[in-house]
């Protein structure tokens, strides 16, 4: 152990040291040419409504667009981007995650300004925990995004989620309060300021909801009708940040309560039903500083500190199946990130980043011991823009070290460089482009040392993608119209998987399996407003087919659809807003998929979701007061994202808003 | 006439070959949380049906069935655990009445009047009202009311269940809860079945005695999975009437017996694998036990690494295997695989002496068997005494649960103790003392 961590601390010391040396050296060689400063800060703040034309694959809602849309959590917001799958619970307790592309929910990585979210327990991160109240944009990229000077982490995931937190541009304080169907109350505050070049905001939410909605599972061989139990939730969260220039930072804090029903099986009564209950205690700080010298070097580092905290339990006596459990866990993370990039001429930047986490989990699991992890990330990165040719590339290396007390050991550490390379060219306003990346996601704590279940033997999950696209843009003072369509195709190998060891009655995780994906994503966005009057359309289609190349002796497997990967969905949006009136329609289409592969009949069957919202604020003076209906679920479709988990159906929201 | 004699004849010829001698009924446990258990029906070489609960209810089984026995010749019981319900149904597969008084239930035993459950909960009602438990319990179904009529409380998680000379046998594991405040366990429970009193708790030294357990008279053959960690698995012979006389009554063997089943001749199939952490590898082991020799000998002999014909080489093929069975009937062999992830798993479908028959696609987590009696079995009952009971004593005679009753036990033999129905010479026989 020592040996390693020795040869690691050697390893690293150098690539610190090259880091700082060649931010050392790039800011040594001074200023020249006084280019574009002003586009480069620009990205920071992505609130400029011009698009700016990248050539990485992406799509993104912001302001009004985002604020408009009938969602209480980024989860709902996410749904409408193409490629996107929800994996959802039901209810608003359960636990909401995406997947990208197919690649996994563990492939996709959410930042929330540049610093990654974790969770080393399981990789995961529940979107249902972060508001869109204080968020600007969100965005989803699926390769890299591509900024000047941006951390290893952002090159280290399949796909990336980013959470842009709003800069106040003036002193308010808001209120929102809201009832909705099954007993859900939620309370908001909101106090704003701009002051001498700094910004900032506080942010609280309080909900408690019952979430006892009733479901109906009807066909010829059934006919069950009940009420959703032990789906409720209770939680509280504020969140607080502060800006200036460059500098960034950010504190959150979030708490709650939840049940954690179970599928709809048959039951001769109600005198059984309940699954588990989960404690969640989040907490992180973090901050973000970026500054620019001799208008050739671009220096940012980032720092973040997270605490998290999981309790479960089964609830006895109501539920007689599982064992009494009561879990605790703890984890911790310690974050610190150097990026710096050189910019010799005004079309080409040299960047390097250094990432280095710390990470320890602490639970009380029978044969249970704390694991601490020490992941480091050390990236370079070229881009050239020329004339219309766009260019990238990067290689990244990671590496992964734990220690342990566990049993088995500790996982050998991984050690491994990935490239992603892109291009695009742009000619008449439109961009072609095409990129390839690989990438890998490393065995969570719990996939390696989570008791009887965990493998300490597990090696990375590794993503191969290809992208072909092309985008356009075009606007005039009234109109602006954005179309992209990308086609893509996946391979993943060694998929990480829980599976029953043959014949021992016990499961273990495993890498087992191939996947193949090709696939069509398309987008196409148009705005329109006059003085009084403003339209939006917002729509997305994804195409794609996810197989199985695992076993080519398999017949009832190979090139089979993967479970839960449909093979059409779309969604289409229209915002009319008429002065301060406004009219959201929302519509969601996801076509059938597979649950199972032993059985032509376990579909999950296709759904159709539309959501409407109203919403109309008044100024009297200074203060605005606001109203705002929703129903969602408006055709009342218990549609499923997993068998047996049917979701609310049609439900109501009131909201009402002071402002001043 | 005579054509119409002759047509006759060979009417009746027709509908005597067609007679099904080969019924097994396959519960398929499905996944967990997802309401798929079902019941595949099998007869003859085909698969009638996949969903066979379905078709004949108009509903579906319920969540992770766990155990199907046969009570009597119009009922079999069925364990449905995630559900909570012991669930009856007659031979045709139509339901006759369901229980949700014994949660978290797992596996059953009967000797005709009443059916015994293990239960890895804490509560059960009871005639008497509720009752609660720090451990696990048997419970006691009276199928004239279908009630439990009473409880007895073993060790933490009682899997498997036997009887034998009125005694329940309770194989206790102590796996399931492991994140508990207990340790495995490594008892075996003995219950007067009368009384459901613990009578005796034999401590056999090795831990989790959890899964599959056959009965070959007085021979319990049990598996152990070991701790997952450093104690491997294993397998054990206990002897019900050792345990009874305070002798030594356990003998352990170095493999795992996973899936086991009783053959013809009193010996046991037993399945098993086990998987190292350290090599990531599995071993395999494939054993025919003869229970006698290998108490006798101390578990010196007694042992064989092998299966009849090409089923050791089939169930090394099998993505995962799930089961083994011998139709206790007839002696035809049947193994299932659990096929991959997500994918539907195959009956197997082998002769007495070991040759593949057939491949059959059922459903998700194949796991457990019940042999139906042979047609011929029902076309009325003869009443019979010790003496005629005798006859044809070449003829092999089985209890109702298709359990095979010891040459020694016989009337003729003189120790026959209950009066009841047995199956013989493919009839069904009453036997009164």
């Amino acid at each position: 152990m020592v040996n390693i961590q020795y040869s690691m601390g050697k390893y690293y010391l150098l690539a610190i040291l090259a880091t700082v040396l060649a931010f050392a050296v790039t800011a040594s060689a001074s200023a020249q040419n006084p280019t574009d400063s002003i586009k480069q800060l620009h990205e920071v703040t992505v609130t400029s409504k011009q698009p700016v034309r990248t050539i990485a694959t992406s799509q993104t809602l912001s302001g009004a667009d985002l604020q408009a849309l009938s969602t209480t959590s980024v989860a709902d917001a996410l749904k409408y981007f193409a490629g996107v799958q929800i994996k959802d619970y039901g209810g608003l307790g359960g636990l909401k995650t995406i997947n990208v592309r197919s690649l996994g929910a563990q492939h996709v990585g959410v930042y929330v300004d540049g610093i990654r979210l974790t969770n080393a327990q399981n990789g995961t991160v529940d979107l249902g925990k972060f508001s869109l109240s204080s968020m600007e944009t969100v965005s989803l990229y699926n390769a890299n995004r591509l900024d000047y000077c941006q951390s290893a982490s952002e090159y280290a995931s399949g796909a990336t989620v980013y959470l842009q937190t709003k800069r106040p541009t003036h002193d308010s304080l808001s209120v929102q309060l809201r009832n909705a169907s099954f007993h859900t109350w939620m309370a908001k505050v909101n106090g704003q300021f701009n002051w001498k070049g700094w910004q900032g905001f506080v942010d609280g939410e309080y909900c408690t909801s019952r979430g006892d909605y009733p479901f109906r599972y009807h066909s010829e061989y059934e006919d069950t009708v009940g009420r959703r139990a032990n789906s409720d939730i209770r939680y509280g969260r504020v969140e607080a940040a502060l800006f200036k220039g460059g500098f960034s930072s950010h504190i959150y804090y979030y708490d709650s309560e939840r049940g954690c029903p179970g599928g709809i099986v048959r039951r001769l009564s109600d005198k059984y039903t309940n699954v588990g209950r989960e404690w969640d205690r989040d907490f992180f700080v973090q901050a973000s500083y970026q500054e620019r010298f001799f208008k050739k070097v671009l220096f940012k580092a980032n720092t973040k500190y997270a605490n998290e905290y999981l309790r479960y339990c089964t609830d006895y006596p109501e539920n007689q199946n599982t064992a009494r459990v009561n879990n605790h866990y703890r984890q911790q993370d310690a974050y610190g990130a150097l990026c710096a990039a050189y910019m010799p001429w005004d079309w080409l930047s040299l960047s390097s980043s250094y990432d280095i986490r710390y990470s320890i989990l602490k639970a009380d699991l029978k044969r249970f011991d704390d694991v601490k992890r020490v992941d480091q990330k050390l990236v370079f990165a070229a881009q050239m823009r020329w004339n219309g040719i766009q260019a990238a590339v990067s290689a990244l290396h990671q590496r992964y070290s734990d220690w342990t007390f566990v049993h088995a050991g500790a996982a050998d550490p991984i050690d491994k460089w990935t490239p992603a390379v892109s291009l695009a060219y742009t000619f008449y306003g439109i961009t072609v482009r095409g990129w390839y990346k690989e990438i890998f996601r490393a065995p969570t704590l719990n996939d390696l040392y989570y008791t009887q279940v965990g493998n300490r033997n597990l090696k990375p999950e590794d993503t191969k993608q290809l992208n072909l696209g092309a985008e356009y843009h075009w606007n005039n003072k009234q109109w602006a119209v954005d179309v992209q369509a990308d086609i893509y195709r996946n391979k993943i190998e060694n998929r990480i998987v829980c599976l029953p060891l043959k014949g021992t009655y016990t499961w273990s995780m495993m890498n087992y399996g191939k996947t193949f994906c090709r696939g069509l994503n398309a987008t196409l966005k148009g705005h329109y407003h006059t003085k009084q009057w403003n339209f939006s359309l917002l729509s997305s289609i994804t195409w794609q087919r996810d197989v199985d190349r695992t076993d080519p002796t398999d017949e009832d497997m190979y090139d089979k659809p993967i479970c839960y990967s449909p093979t059409f969905s779309s969604g289409i949006t229209g915002i009319a807003g008429w002065r301060s009136l406004q009219f959201t329609t929302s519509y969601l289409y996801v076509g059938e998929r597979m649950w199972s592969k032993a059985d032509s009949e376990d579909i999950l069957e296709p759904y159709h979701n539309i959501d409407m919202k109203l919403s109309y604020t008044h100024d009297i003076k200074k203060v605005s007061l606001g109203l705002c209906l929703e129903v969602c679920d408006v055709l009342d479709i218990q549609y499923e994202h997993i068998p047996r988990y049917p979701m609310p159906g049609r439900n109501y929201k009131i909201t009402l808003s002071f402002g001043v | 006439m005579k054509r119409l004699l002759i047509l006759f004849s060979l009417t009746l010829l027709y509908i005597c070959d067609a007679r099904a001698q080969e019924k097994i009924i396959l519960l398929n446990e499905g996944m967990w949380q997802a309401d798929n258990g079902r019941l595949s029906y099998f007869e003859d070489g085909s698969i009638v049906s996949n969903q066979w609960f379905r078709d004949r209810n108009g509903m579906k089984l319920g969540d992770t069935p766990n155990d199907i026995i046969q009570i009597n010749d119009t009922l079999i019981a069925i364990a449905i655990n995630w559900s909570n319900i012991v669930q009856f149904i007659n031979p045709d597969g139509k339901v006759v009445a369901a229980t949700e008084d014994i949660p978290n239930n797992r596996r059953l035993c009967s000797d005709g009047e009443y059916v015994y459950v293990t239960s890895y909960g804490h509560e059960c009602e009871t005639i008497e009202g509720t009752v609660y438990f720090d451990k696990g319990f048997v419970a006691k179904i009276d199928i004239s009311t279908f009630k439990v009529v009473a409880t007895c409380e073993v060790g933490y998680e009682p899997e498997g269940i036997a009887l034998y000379e009125g005694r329940l046998f309770v194989a206790n594991t102590g796996g399931y809860a492991f994140e508990e405040g207990h340790e495995f366990e490594t008892t075996v429970s003995i219950i007067n079945a009368g009384t459901m009193t613990v009578e005796k708790t034999i401590d056999t030294g090795v831990p989790n005695l959890y899964g599959e357990m056959s009965q070959s008279e007085r021979y319990l053959c049990i598996n152990s999975p070991g701790d997952y960690y450093e104690v491997p698995p294993c397998g054990l012979i206990f002897d019900c009437k050792k345990a009874l006389n305070n002798e030594d009554c356990v003998v352990v063997f170095d493999y795992p017996a996973t899936y086991n089943t009783t053959t013809l001749d009193g010996k046991f199939f037993a399945v098993g694998s086990s998987f190292s952490y350290l090599t990531g590898e599995y071993e395999f082991s494939q054993l025919t036990i003869d229970p006698k020799e290998m108490m006798e000998t101390g578990g010196e002999r007694g042992l064989s690494e092998s299966l009849p014909g090409t089923l050791k080489a089939d169930f090394m093929n099998m993505n995962q295997p799930y089961g083994i069975y011998v139709n206790p009937y007839t002696g035809y062999i049947y193994g299932t695989d659990a096929g991959s992830f997500e994918g539907a798993g195959y009956l197997y479908q082998w002769s007495p002496d070991g040759q593949l028959l057939g491949k059959h696609k059922v459903y998700i987590n194949p796991g457990h068997f019940l042999a139906l009696p042979p047609d011929g079995h029902f076309d009325g009952i003869s009443p019979l005494t010790a003496s005629t009971f005798g006859e044809g004593i070449e003829e092999a005679v089985y209890d109702l649960q298709g359990r095979r009753l010891p040459t020694r036990l016989l009337p003729q033999s003189g120790s026959m103790k209950r009066s009841g129905i047995y199956i013989k010479n493919g009839k069904k026989t009453l036997y009164n003392r």
